[in-house]
């Protein structure tokens, strides 16, 4: 089969699977009870509980109740969140956008200082950098995040005052318009280079809470990788045409050193991701896993549907254009089969 | 490894121990910043509930025709130039119609006037719009009618006669003036439907206008400098979702000015550089372990052995009241920040009696006596408790667990702490299908809501939980309640409430475990601070306070 046609095959299975999908979903989140608590409060008399579920179908019986949802999903009600007090499709992009600039900044603090610190302990095996290296990566492995959040927030917030917690200094915030929901992207978009300066100052500590654990991952990946690359015979060889040792080590070794270590950046995102539930909480930064988090424990489940179908369509698509990529990378792969 | 864990721990901990600053720097100069418990949900006060996160912006954002002054329940003028008496001719002998002059003058954040049309209009929509999680019976259940007699003079007629209309509708939060233009210009009212308008933007009166509400990060207060009486001097930011120990490190940082916590977090604030502990007063919500006095057959956890009719029996409830440790609880969870409190009366309400009779005290012999005579000491029983989790209530729950189990092992509390929205589904039921709880009460200013609330049989839980069932004397209490709410003589009306007292000690429906103290801290920087429990949480008025 043609690659045009199967991708416009899974398209056109693409709806199904979605309805599939979020028929499961809300079973599965239905199962754990009615939603209507966290719209109540425990002062309110059983008369205002059921107003409170016709307001939001919840007086009848489920499969109507997801009709109306999915009625909702189709206009773009993606219903209310009342960990957020808010629509979710107002909230959602967001909190989308929060955690990605995190994960962003993350990542790249992770990758930068990963590489840098591998290719350096690499290149000195067993000498004093080579250890110390180690032992800041182990730390960085072992080290939960929780902790080491605190103790950047006690030192660096409360204690030097050099760095902010939360996303913004308001009135930055106020002075420019977000079209993007990224702060750092925004503010360029708005050529202000004080709220540029103040979205980066308030990213540097969660961002290094983060990225510190998948550093520690990237640094010891790069280590390894490099000891062995420098191992190789075509190593031996440049070093015999007398070539400088800086450039084999970064045009040569490290080179190929880093294709290891590009697999594990890759892999290391989605640990990024997990991670940044525990730092924002911890830092006050309003993204989608403090909100997630409240979400769950307090049982707000039109918040936890919009994030489970949204992961849901996304591996969806992911899985579609995987497979295309593979087909193309690998051409005894045969599509539609 | 665990060595070096140690050490890392010691040093994390001396870290924390040597937080502080400077107490001359002032950070923040000309901004309030206020770390907040949670996030409010609605701004519109015919939508907000009781005690919930929005009423916090509603006091600062929107007057009232009266308001509690900084110093208790003293009543001082808002809107209204005079608060009514009979002596100043502004409520009728017969206590049936008030009479309020409208301040002249005073505008509303769009810039128009406040006038007795938008008092009217302000009150009508509440009970126009009757929103179930809103306050509409704070007017509708003792308002009969409302009148615009001129521009500047508003009137109300009662349903009849009232000791507590002032000091509970007029000031609370649902009586706040709205502009009426801009109500109407952003969706109108609509019956049984929020106004989204209104429940994200405020268009009051107030000496704050709402600058910015970025959902889950912070809410912003300009400071109105068109108010009407004394212009706030600092702008106000409050700041939303900060962990308690975040707020509590913030705050000894001076990232914050003011800060919610409670009793638990006492030992990390008390002797900090430059942070003052506000310890005086109490909180007006009493903690309660209730009875369920009308549980429907078959309904009970299945561990529970009790009958359906098992605190019907006024010895029952009586001897939870006497084995209820509570010592234990006052000084353990609320680092004994509180007060024992005999009954629903609180501390610090019209009509509270420091003489009557208490369950302040645990008395076992007196518990197993009780126990004893209502026949349940030899075979005992097994009863579930459902509550939040993780919270006073918990720790309640857990501590009467002890002091029954402790009484016979025959005895069996199981504690069902769960999440806050499962809490809220399992209390809205009717009838209730737990045969204890434990929760506090709303907050109010006057005896009547307490009474009217939790102790009639014929009142909003009264009838839920079946409490004519169990009273000995239902129809005394509810002529007392009844009486004492339409009682204008205040003598009178202190008596009645103080046999009142006496008759629920012997005939309890609830176990009071604590009347919780106020635990705030603030910078030392901020002056003019003032803390009134009968304002909305956190029970400051930003606009006093200065730095």
């Amino acid at each position: 089969m043609q690659i045009r046609d199967y991708i416009i095959r899974r398209l056109m299975i693409l709806p199904f699977l979605i309805i599939g999908t979020s028929i499961i979903v809300f079973a599965l989140t239905r199962i754990g009870g009615s939603p209507i608590g966290i719209y109540l409060s425990h002062e309110m008399s059983p008369a205002e509980v059921q107003e409170m579920k016709e307001r939001f179908h919840l007086d009848k019986p489920v499969p109507i109740q997801y009709f109306y949802w999915i009625k909702g999903v189709a206009q773009g009600d993606l219903g209310w969140s009342g960990v957020a007090s808010a629509p979710v499709i107002d909230v959602f992009p967001k909190k989308f956008a929060a955690t990605m600039e995190l994960a962003i900044a993350a990542g790249i603090v992770a990758v930068s200082l990963g590489i840098a610190m591998g290719t350096f302990a690499g290149a000195r095996r067993n000498k004093f950098a080579d250890h110390v290296i180690r032992i800041i990566s182990v730390s960085g492995a072992s080290m939960p995040l929780f902790w080491f959040s605190i103790l950047l927030l006690i030192v660096f917030w409360v204690w030097l005052g050099w760095f902010p917690i939360g996303r913004s200094d308001p009135n930055l915030f106020e002075a420019i318009a977000h079209p993007t929901g990224f702060y750092t992207i925004d503010a360029l978009l708005a050529g202000n280079l004080d709220a540029f300066k103040d979205a980066v100052w308030h990213l540097i500590m969660p961002a290094v809470a983060l990225g510190y654990g998948a550093t520690a991952i990237i640094a010891r990946m790069m280590r390894s990788s490099l000891i062995e690359e420098l191992q190789e015979d075509y190593v031996d060889a440049a070093k015999a045409k007398g070539l400088p040792k800086n450039v084999v080590l970064k045009k040569h070794a490290r080179r190929n050193a880093l294709v290891p270590t590009v697999t594990v950046i890759g892999l290391t995102f989605g640990f990024l991701l997990q991670g940044t539930v525990v730092a924002e909480i911890i830092f006050r930064w309003p993204g989608l896993g403090r909100w997630m988090a409240a979400a769950v424990l307090r049982g707000d489940q039109a918040t936890i549907m919009t994030y489970v179908m949204f992961t849901s369509i996304l591996f969806l698509i992911v899985n579609l254009i995987v497979d295309v990529v593979y087909a193309n990378l690998d051409r005894r792969v045969e599509l539609g089969d | 490894m665990r060595n070096i864990l140690i050490i890392a721990h010691s040093i994390l901990l001396g870290l924390f121990l040597t937080v502080g600053v400077n107490a001359q720097t002032i950070k923040n100069p000309g901004v309030l910043v206020h770390a907040a418990d949670d996030e409010a949900t609605t701004l519109d006060p015919a939508q907000v509930e009781a005690g919930e996160g929005g009423e916090t912006v509603i006091l600062q954002v929107y007057d009232r025709l009266l308001e509690f002054g900084p110093s208790g329940p003293e009543l001082i003028p808002g809107l209204a130039t005079t608060v009514p008496s009979v002596e100043n001719g502004m409520i009728s002998d017969d206590g049936m119609t008030y009479t309020f002059e409208i301040r002249k003058g005073a505008v509303f954040h769009d810039g128009t006037d406040v006038t007795a049309e938008d008092v009217k209009f302000s009150w009508d929509r509440i009970v126009e719009m009757d929103l179930p999680e809103g306050q509409a019976g704070v007017i509708s259940d003792i308002v009969a009618e409302t009148k615009v007699v001129n521009d500047y003079t508003f009137q109300v007629t009662l349903l009849e006669p009232s000791a507590s209309f002032l000091n509970s509708t007029v000031v609370s939060m649902a009586a706040s003036i709205v502009s009426k233009d801009a109500v109407m210009a952003n969706g109108g009212i609509v019956e049984g439907e929020p106004n989204e308008y209104m429940a994200q933007n405020a268009v009051g009166s107030g000496p704050y206008k709402l600058k910015a509400w970025n959902r889950g990060e912070n809410i912003l207060l300009d400071i109105n400098e068109n108010y009407w009486g004394n212009k706030a001097k600092l702008a106000a930011r409050i700041e939303i979702g900060a962990e308690p120990d975040v707020r509590v490190l913030g705050l000894r940082a001076g990232n914050y000015d003011t800060i919610e916590t409670d009793p638990s977090f006492v030992a990390d604030i008390e002797g900090a550089d430059g942070v003052t502990l506000h310890t005086g007063g109490l909180l007006l919500e009493p903690i309660h372990v209730g009875f369920n006095l009308n549980i429907p057959e078959g309904a009970l956890p299945k561990e529970d052995t009790i009958p359906t009719d098992f605190f019907h029996d006024p010895r029952i409830r009586q001897a939870f009241n006497y084995a209820f440790d509570y010592e234990a609880f006052l000084y353990g969870p609320l680092a004994g920040f509180g007060e024992f409190n005999p009954h629903y009366l609180p501390i610090g309400i019209f009509g509270h009696d420091p003489n009557a009779p208490r369950y302040g005290a645990q008395d076992k012999a007196k518990a197993e006596e009780l126990f004893r005579a209502a026949g349940y000491w030899d075979n005992g029983f097994s009863v579930s408790v459902i509550t939040e989790e993780a919270n006073l209530f918990a720790d309640a729950a857990l501590v009467l667990k002890d002091s029954i189990e402790d009484l016979n092992p025959n005895f069996r509390i199981n504690v069902l702490a769960v999440a806050e929205a499962v809490f809220d589904e399992a209390h809205a039921q009717n009838p209730v299908e737990y045969a204890m709880w434990v929760k506090n009460a709303d907050p109010f200013a006057d005896p009547h809501p307490y009474m009217s609330a939790y102790q009639h049989p014929d009142g909003e839980w009264g009838e839920v939980h079946g409490f004519a069932n169990g009273y000995r004397n239902p129809e005394k209490i509810a002529e007392l309640i009844d009486g004492a709410s339409t009682e204008l003589d205040v003598k009178k009306r202190a008596a009645m409430y103080s046999e009142l007292q006496k008759m629920l000690f012997d005939d309890p429906m609830w176990l009071i475990t604590a009347q919780e103290g106020v635990t705030m801290a603030y910078r030392e920087w901020v002056t003019g601070f003032v803390h009134n429990p009968l304002w909305p949480r956190p029970s400051l008025r930003f606009s006093y306070l200065d730095k």
